[in-house]
């Protein structure tokens, strides 16, 4: 990187370095409509919603409500603490390089991994559940329902899901770029169609036509009329899948055109839209279906995973197709943000030497952690493959596993933002609430749902009922995730020792420093 | 000659095509080099969420890009580097020819192709009909031939479109800067399939184009060494691969953009000049004519 003398090699002096400045950081592009839709686009509800409304109705049942609005809280504390992180070290990175920087390289080892598999868990599910609508959504249009039970058959199945995983890489991969016209459409026509769906839900139950009508009452909003701790914290790391991704919403801050306002607003919007739509969805398919284990029931096993899949058909009739459609596009679009995150933290280990520093390679010509984007992309290919021959219920155990990895993760990165910050707790009085309490709170939970789950899960009769020699398969799965990051840690510590020793990533801990404090306060005032 | 060049860099095989036929055009007419590359502007995104972290370490990664071409370069051209955000690379590309008044963009063809086989890329193809300022496309393997190689001459390709004068303004131009000979074709056809849009460089004919080469030699400046030639074939290809071409040169041709507007400018024709022509293509757009003045 020696530039021969007198030939400037940084940017134009002059205008043209000005205009770099000002563009280099995309700064103010995002506007409050824009954070919104990148926000519900990340969420996805539809898909979320399909994939979890299921298994969190079979532990908790009819208190789901309840669970949605207290899964929200674990959710906000922490994503306050990654809000404080990532406003003092952006860095793609995230979860890893903030762990890092706080406890050191192991755990922020560990906290990476967590993402990665949590992302790549969600990947293949992403892709598992567009598989079953691309089949449904086929039958509704050709009036064949044999069509639709293809999508049961594993090896086409896998196929089809590798096809789209396939397709999604390759978008990734060449950074194409939907327009903001047409995501504004499939997010509005997403919103929209599931209200028409749970409206529709209601009028069946007013009708009388409901498969299990299940008078509302205000006990569904009590968390403790739950009947178990177990079954409170499944419930509760369900609902924190639930919410994830909304944090992208409050962590988008110089990119937004009013750092001051938007970033919160569009935070508060988002959430608000999502929490009303699932309370309204869960509310009408509980009061259609009921959480019994009856053939529409959301507590029956064989629909669990993937409940808008058999209840769309009995509520919305002939036009079961838009829901079919809504959360084919919403799994698209989710399937999208979503490789962005494995990608770009294994970018991050690559760069900081964590990873071999092939992950840290950038594709030239179209400007993505090109091989970061495929490693993802192959290792959620095997793990769904592999998956769906060894499950009962696939998309079931992974939702169930992922909430678990995202307790881990999560849970790690709120007790980081803590302890980054510990010169600066009693700041102020903000400080104390966002940078301690939060946190601290948050990560709490988030640890205790963790160890309550991996407890649990050991039944060989949690989640779908799969095991593994005797033990339940999601703490299998869970077990054996954590242990293969700590093998290929253990391997890449030898390999390469210089992340491990903090030589590319230090520990550090900001001072408390008024003078810092006040810079600090003034850019991200408005909670 | 003072216009410097633009050359639209990426860290590819292309870029490198563009970087090297780049330091031989600057080298020739002494130019200055201006190295571009053009990042993905963030707000034409709306799925993924934005990540500073992200555009800071592709911003690292990019000037470590253009350090490594002002590596290549080295000594043989005086030379900047530039980082540019826009929405696509040609439209950064072009942005920034028109700032630095470019004389021309120059860009890689091939946008990895495979060898031996040209293919017009999509940034040479979104230049081609939006660019006010020339493109020259630097074939694949242009990377390969010594960056010492002196341009030898310059080939131009004239037909009766209006805007012929412009062409050749910028033949001439780029001949006298380098001090070459200047060289003119008609390409003449025979059996052209019907509705093909080769008229730009195309004459019906052969006393048609003797009569073209003759007055296009007649607005030549003296003392410029100037010669012309017919070519003929069965076809584009076969006119092409027949005329006789020197390592060293370039060819120019016009671009039809304002008699089609919305099109893509030349489209199958300069695909087919290409996969023939074993040497640099310059393409001069008609809009220098209203802009004469513009230098």
């Amino acid at each position: 990187m020696t530039a021969p003398e007198g030939t400037p090699l940084a940017p134009a002096t002059g205008a043209e370095a000005g205009g770099l400045s000002g563009k280099g950081l995309s700064a103010g592009t995002v506007g409050l409509i824009g954070a919104i839709v990148i926000g519900i686009s990340c969420i996805a509800p539809a898909y979320t919603l399909t994939a979890a409304l299921g298994p969190t109705a079979s532990e908790v049942g009819v208190q789901v409500p309840a669970i949605i609005l207290v899964g929200f809280i674990p959710m906000l504390l922490v994503a306050f603490g990654y809000r404080e992180l990532n406003n003092r070290m952006p860095d793609s990175g995230t979860s890893f390089t903030w762990a890092s920087r706080a406890f050191g390289p192991w755990i922020g080892w560990l906290a990476g991994w967590g993402l990665i598999a949590a992302t790549v868990i969600v990947l293949s599910n992403l892709a598992g559940i567009a598989v079953d609508f691309l089949f449904l959504l086929i039958a509704q249009i050709t009036n064949n329902a044999e069509i639709a039970d293809i999508a049961a058959n594993p090896v086409v199945n896998v196929i089809v899901c590798l096809l789209f995983v396939l397709g999604a890489t390759f978008v990734s991969y060449r950074d194409m770029q939907t327009t903001q016209k047409l995501q504004y459409v499939l997010v509005g026509f997403q919103v929209i169609v599931l209200v028409v769906f749970a409206v529709a839900a209601i009028v069946h139950v007013a009708s009388g036509n409901a498969f299990d009508a299940t008078p509302i009452d205000w006990s569904w909003f009590n968390p403790f009329a739950v009947s178990s701790f177990s079954a409170f914290a499944a419930g509760l790391s369900l609902s924190i899948f639930i919410f994830w991704g909304w944090d992208v919403t409050l962590t988008m801050n110089e990119e937004t055109k009013d750092p001051d306002k938007t970033p919160g607003r569009a935070a508060t919007i988002t959430v608000i839209t999502i929490v009303v739509l699932y309370l309204l969805l869960s509310i009408a398919l509980i009061m259609f279906a009921g959480v019994g284990t009856g053939e529409l029931g959301l507590g029956n096993s064989d629909i669990s995973d993937n409940v808008f899949f058999h209840l769309s058909g009995p509520i919305m009739g002939p036009l079961a197709f838009l829901v079919s459609l809504a959360v084919l596009t919403s799994s698209a679009a989710s399937l999208q943000s979503t490789f962005v995150s494995p990608a770009r933290t294994l970018l991050a280990m690559g760069h900081y030497g964590a990873l071999p520093p092939k992950f840290a390679a950038v594709s030239p010509r179209f400007f993505t952690p090109g091989y970061a984007t495929i490693a993802a992309a192959i290792v959620a290919s095997v793990f769904y493959a592999v998956m769906r021959f060894v499950s009962v219920s696939v998309l079931t155990d992974t939702i169930l596993t992922l909430g678990m990895m995202i307790c881990f993760y999560y849970g790690l990165t709120a007790f980081a933002c803590v302890w980054y910050f510990r010169k600066q707790w009693f700041d102020s009085v903000r400080n104390v609430f966002f940078t301690f309490l939060f946190p601290l709170v948050g990560g709490v939970i988030l640890a205790v749902l963790f160890v309550t789950t991996l407890i649990d899960s050991m039944d060989p009769e949690y989640g779908s009922g799969s095991s593994v020699f005797g033990v339940g398969l999601v703490f299998v799965l869970g077990v054996t995730i954590i242990a293969l990051g700590i093998v290929i840690m253990v391997w890449q510590a030898i390999r390469r020792p210089a992340f491990f020793k903090g030589e590319t990533l230090s520990l550090d801990a900001p001072p408390s420093a008024r003078r810092r404090r006040q810079t600090a306060a003034n850019r991200s005032e408005k909670p | 000659m003072s216009d410097p060049i633009v050359v639209g860099y990426t860290a590819t095989d292309a870029g490198d095509d563009a970087l090297a036929l780049g330091t031989r055009l600057a080298r020739a007419s002494g130019a200055p080099l201006e190295v571009v590359l053009v990042l993905p502007d963030e707000s034409r995104n709306a799925i993924v969420p934005p990540d500073a972290g992200y555009v800071r370490h592709l911003r690292e990664q990019a000037e470590a890009w253009l350090a490594g071409a002002g590596e290549k370069i080295a000594d043989a051209a005086h030379h900047r580097t530039h980082l540019r955000y826009a929405e696509s690379f040609a439209e950064g590309l072009i942005a920034t020819a028109d700032e630095l008044g470019a004389r021309c963009i120059v860009v890689g063809a091939a946008n990895g192709g495979i060898r031996g086989r040209h293919r017009l890329g999509s940034v040479a193809s979104e230049l081609l009909h939006s660019s006010d300022v020339p493109v020259a496309l630097a074939p694949e393997g242009s990377r390969l031939l010594d960056p010492e190689t002196a341009l030898t001459r310059v080939t131009t390709f004239v037909g009766t479109r209006p805007g012929a004068d412009v062409l050749l303004e910028e033949s001439v131009s780029l001949a006298t800067a380098a001090s070459v000979p200047l060289r003119l074709i008609s390409i003449e056809t025979i059996d052209l399939p019907a509705g093909l849009d080769t008229a730009a460089i195309r004459v019906a004919g052969s006393e048609h184009a003797d009569g073209v080469l003759g007055r296009a030699r007649e607005a030549l400046p003296a003392g410029l060494a100037a010669d012309a030639v017919v070519a003929r074939g069965e076809s584009i290809e076969d006119a092409v691969g027949a005329a006789a071409w020197d390592p060293g040169e370039i060819a120019v041709v016009g671009s039809s953009r304002l008699a089609q507007p919305r099109r893509l400018f030349l489209g199958s024709t300069a695909a087919k000049m290409l996969h023939e022509l074993p040497v640099p293509l310059l393409v001069v757009p008609r809009t220098r004519a209203t802009e004469g003045d513009r230098r």
